[in-house]
């Protein structure tokens, strides 16, 4: 970026606020024309400091303030944070907490993936299928609000369980739910897949091979469109994932196209997975929490963890050290966006400037995940 | 979870590459009454397995090898780490700050950072 210009070339600034920017990401970029030569991402806008701010509360005044970190997979931030505290303090997570965590991570990554897919689309110029999958999304987020009471921040798990039991018949809402769910996402597959125009700007586009996604520590679907098999639900389970039954979606091309088939395919993974979870949900049983904490006194044990998820952009990680205080020392987070958005200046270069949205979109950025 | 030399991370990342740890999860630091620890948490997808190495350093003066030339991954997160905790990576390609503005003081995440910066307003202060 710092070198000088050529006489055929011009600087010109993307953003912060651009409607293809999914949030506040600004580019620097250099072109020859059409061709983007060089990128730099600019990223902090949403810095909100929430690894400092977890340094002046409690356990349990951060808790809620965890979900604002990604909050398209509120849940799967939670689910993070309180695995953490719950590898300190050994707590036993309960049978139906556990299945209730599945269900609701579950249907968390639906959600995000439908509002990824609309957005995707609605970059590259297509409007009407941002309306189907909201249509979907809209559902299951009625769903949670039955839940939890909120539609986007929820705030439903607290430190060894979750904090309430199901509503009365939301179990069967649920599985209303999965089973309209393939029926609409094929209706996508027949207006995106075989889209003409969707196919000439997304095949071949941003092709991302394995060892250079390895490098930029690209996890998730957009490392599994890359050919590598690795989903941690499978490889390293948590929660309960290991007594379910489900297959990882995997491509081989790395590119636009490939990421948009794993993240479809995922989404029929987690119906199964949900229908599954449903079924093994326990019926009688009122425990949901391994104990009542104090929420101004509880104290986690010292000590170091890590907790990993497949969170539906990749590995979230939350690293947590203690030192036996009702404050956390230190809590770093680590979200699969910020590696992506890293990649972005490798895979751009030297493409035209058109392909820019679809590579960006492809990717599922969120930006307050990146700037945290 | 291992301690291992400051000065013997760039060897070791590169040893562990070759044994297969290709995807590097994180690297971040904290503080301790001590020293500066400089983390860092590497995977692998072949094997299955993890590692988390840590470095103890200087809290005066912490400095450390930049592992950037094996790790692209390394880099945003190693000017991360220098933005919030100041840790300096020897070697780093574009040591900036990353998510604070370029004329930021300070290391926030540092125990004795203070934020009395007279630019800003008396309730940002």
């Amino acid at each position: 970026m710092t070198t000088a210009l050529d006489n055929r070339e011009m600087l010109i600034n993307i953003g912060p606020q651009h409607p293809s920017t999914h949030g506040v990401l600004r580019l620097k970029m250099r072109l020859e024309g059409e061709i983007i030569k060089d990128t730099e991402p600019i990223i902090g806008y949403l810095h909100r400091g929430m690894e400092k701010l977890a340094e002046s509360r409690s356990y349990c005044q951060y808790l809620p303030m965890v979900d604002r970190i990604d909050y398209l997979s509120s849940f799967f931030n939670l689910a993070s944070f309180c695995m953490a505290v719950e590898n300190l303090s050994e707590f036993e997570v309960p049978g139906k907490a556990q299945y209730i965590r599945v269900i609701t991570m579950e249907l968390n990554r639906i959600a995000s993936h439908l509002l990824w897919l609309g957005s995707f689309l609605l970059d590259m110029g297509a409007t009407s299928p941002l309306f189907y999958t909201f249509r979907e999304r809209e559902e299951i987020i009625k769903l949670f609000e039955d839940l939890a009471g909120a539609r986007l921040l929820y705030n439903y798990y607290c430190f060894g369980g979750v904090k309430k039991d199901i509503p009365e018949g939301w179990d069967k809402k649920v599985l209303e739910v999965c089973k309209k769910l393939p029926k609409y996402i094929k209706e996508y597959e027949a207006i995106i897949t075989k889209n003409p125009i969707v196919l000439e700007r997304t095949k071949c586009v941003g092709v991302l091979d394995k060892t250079t996604a390895l490098s930029y520590g690209i996890t998730g679907p957009n490392l599994r469109a890359s050919g590598v098999n690795y989903d941690l639900r499978k490889v390293k389970p948590y929660s309960v994932y290991n007594e379910l039954n489900f297959k990882v979606c995997t491509a081989q091309n790395g590119d636009c196209h490939d990421r948009y088939r794993v993240r479809v395919d995922e989404m029929l993974e987690s119906v199964k997975i949900i229908e599954q979870a449903i079924k093994k949900l326990p019926d009688q049983e009122d425990v949901l929490f391994t104990k009542k904490i104090a929420p101004a006194v509880f104290k986690a044990p010292e000590g170091e963890t890590v907790s990993l998820i497949e969170s539906p952009r990749g590995i979230t990680a939350c690293y947590l050290t203690s030192d036996g205080t009702i404050k956390p020392q230190r809590v770093k987070w680590r979200t699969g966006s910020f590696s992506a958005v890293q990649l972005l200046p490798e895979l751009i270069k030297n493409r035209q400037y058109a392909d820019l949205m679809p590579i960006l979109g492809s990717l599922d950025i969120v930006l307050p995940e990146v700037d945290r | 979870m291992t301690y291992i030399e400051a000065q013997g991370i760039l060897n070791k990342a590169k040893e562990l590459k070759t044994e297969g740890f290709d995807l590097l999860l994180s690297i971040f630091a904290q503080e301790t009454a001590e020293n500066i620890e400089c983390i860092y948490h590497f995977c692998s997808t072949i094997n299955n397995q993890e590692i988390i190495l840590k470095t103890k350093l200087d809290k005066n003066n912490p400095r450390i090898e930049s592992i950037s030339s094996l790790y692209k991954t390394a880099d945003w997160n190693e000017r991360e780490t220098f933005d919030l905790f100041g840790v300096e990576f020897l070697n780093h390609p574009n040591l900036k700050r990353i998510l604070l503005p370029n004329d930021w003081k300070g290391h926030p995440l540092r125990k004795d950072y203070k934020q009395d910066d007279e630019r800003l307003s008396w309730n940002e202060r």
